[in-house]
């Protein structure tokens, strides 16, 4: 039950996902001038609905590229014990990325 | 003393080619190779997302720090590196839809009764996958158009 919890979970934020990166990507190709100059990064810094943009574009992806990857490593069927290990280290990984990551938009907003 | 595999439980037989069964364990149906190609571009974009975040990094040594970050990446080969990570998002993106419908039931069509010659589901559904590649191949040279102009 648990794995088609977090199975039915990575459909969602793949679906998600294609919304999002979608919307990332056009918006950004579509905005006026240079998407990846300093003055557009700026601009979109300054927003707080690209900041929402961005934090659920890192949740969701951070999850369905975590799970995507423990799922590759657990067809391999590993033992338990470190299929117990690798859950606990990409947690752990996952985690430490959310929080590098959440961190720079979050101080360009401010 | 014997080992399970976790999530295992005795229900499944051990998966004995590993990595190898990704390209061959007999004989495989188109369905099987794209399951391979997912695996393939998800593992590429997870790459890309990582890097992506560390070069976003960059962003909080100042206008300095990224107008150098930015000359770096504006080279041809990392050009050539955003055309492929653009093709496998439009692979894993598309072909992922189609596993979500498969998945639960929407795109497998009304159960048969097995004559011969059999037939699964799969197979009687090629017409998906087919349409679904053309879909790929049709928007991989549109966004190589956009990226050459």
């Amino acid at each position: 039950m648990r794995e088609t919890r977090l199975k039915i979970l990575q459909y969602i934020t793949g679906i998600g996902l294609f919304f999002l990166v979608g919307t990332h990507l056009i918006v950004s190709l579509l905005s006026s001038g240079e998407p990846t100059s300093w003055e557009s990064v700026s601009g979109r810094a300054a927003s707080a609905g690209w900041l929402a943009l961005f934090i659920f574009l890192l949740i969701f992806g951070l999850y369905h590229g975590i799970h995507g990857l423990r799922t590759i490593i657990m067809e391999l069927s590993i033992p338990k014990l470190p299929a117990k290990v690798l859950d606990w280290t990409l947690l752990v990984i996952g985690l430490a990325i959310f929080g590098y990551a959440v961190y720079i938009p979050i101080n360009a907003f401010l | 003393m014997k080992t399970k595999a976790a999530g295992s439980e005795n229900r499944h037989l051990p998966n004995r080619l590993g990595i190898k069964s990704w390209v061959w364990g007999g004989n495989y149906t188109l369905e099987r190779y794209l399951y391979t190609l997912h695996r393939v571009t998800g593992l590429g974009l997870l790459l890309y997302i990582t890097l992506h975040l560390a070069m976003n990094g960059f962003r909080l040594g100042g206008v300095e720090s990224w107008i150098d970050i930015m000359e770096i990446l504006g080279m041809s080969g990392f050009k050539v590196g955003e055309y492929l990570v653009a093709a496998a998002f439009i692979i894993h993106a598309l072909n992922g839809g189609r596993l979500i419908l498969q998945h639960l039931g929407y795109t497998l069509g009304k159960p048969k009764p097995p004559v011969y010659p059999y037939v699964d589901s799969l197979r009687r559904r090629r017409p998906i996958v087919w349409a679904m590649l053309a879909l790929i191949v049709a928007l991989a040279v549109y966004v190589l158009i956009v990226f050459v102009t």
